[in-house]
């Protein structure tokens, strides 16, 4: 069961990881380069909101904690995104500042929820 | 614990082997790693943040907050330093902040201990990292096994350096391990 729980959020991290990565790539390009690789950050994080959603539940309460507030930014990464694609000049360059930080805090809070799942661990496994 | 980690490396080979090393010691669950990059600072004293190619307004926001976290690493006087000049000041001159805090503390060994000095000598690389670790350990044995001497400060600790405001201090650091192209092991 733990070992499925652990799996689960390491798919998070990943997909959280990915999503800045992809996010930081695409604030390299110009032009429609760039919102056509939104447009697949926007599919990307929608399925990454709803995977932490699916696994809050099974959490003990201080990753449960973390993965909220990466809900959060998860959320705020969707609706910069979207902004991101109707803006252009100076508002799309806020735009995708402001994604790239949603994309960093979030992968931040699934990285804390998978500290606080290791701890808890191994706080009960025998020494 | 989570801490905020320097790591220094006598040259950028070996400090992406430190890299490297870090992100599996996450790999294997024995520490969690929020983030981290790679520092150099070349014989005329710049420094040099490595980053991805991204908009150049982004490579200087990275540029800025990593230097000002470098400022931080220094101490709480070089932190104090940083706030008069703005976190700018940490980008250009974090190492010598760090060399000038360390002097002035180098009366008070035990104090010199807590309140890690980081100084990163011209010609030398550092990855700089925000982990989490259950023991220091860890990371200590792995990373002296390459030749680096890693210095903490605790996430707590610079989270009160009051200059930091809403800022906040490792998110400039990539979240995933990033290893430029000319640096592949």
């Amino acid at each position: 069961m733990s070992m499925n729980i652990a799996k689960d959020l390491d798919h998070v991290r990943t997909a959280a990881q990915d999503l800045h990565r992809a996010l930081s790539d695409a604030a390299a390009k110009r032009g429609d380069a760039v919102k056509a690789d939104l447009e697949a950050v926007a599919q990307k994080a929608k399925a990454v909101t709803e995977s932490v959603k699916a696994t809050i539940g099974v959490q003990n309460e201080a990753a449960k904690k973390h993965l909220k507030e990466a809900l959060v930014d998860f959320e705020a990464l969707q609706k910069h995104t979207a902004e991101a694609l109707k803006n252009s000049g100076q508002a799309f360059e806020v735009s995708i500042r402001q994604t790239l930080a949603d994309a960093r805090a979030s992968a931040q809070s699934v990285s804390e929820a998978i500290a606080a799942m290791r701890s808890a661990q191994s706080t009960k496994s025998p020494k | 614990m989570h801490n905020y980690i320097a790591v220094i490396f006598k040259d950028t080979r070996r400090a992406y082997k430190g890299l490297h090393a870090l992100w599996r010691l996450d790999a294997e669950g024995i520490i969690t790693v929020h983030g981290t990059t790679v520092v150099h600072r070349d014989e005329s004293g710049e420094f040099q943040v490595d980053t991805k190619e991204t908009h150049p307004a982004l490579a200087t926001a990275v540029g800025v907050g990593v230097g000002a976290l470098l400022g931080a690493l220094a101490g709480p006087a070089g932190a104090a330093i940083g706030a008069a000049g703005g976190a700018g000041i940490g980008a250009a001159v974090g190492g010598a902040v760090g060399i000038g805090a360390d002097l002035r503390r180098a009366d008070t060994r035990d104090q010199a201990t807590d309140e890690t000095a980081f100084v990163l000598a011209a010609g030398k690389s550092a990855v700089i990292a925000d982990v989490s670790e259950d023991s220091t350990s860890a990371i200590d044995t792995r990373m002296s096994e390459l030749g680096g001497i890693v210095r903490r400060r605790s996430w707590t600790t610079l989270q009160d350096d009051v200059w930091f405001g809403d800022y906040m201090p490792g998110s400039y650091l990539l979240p995933y391990e990033y290893i430029p192209p000319g640096h592949l092991l």
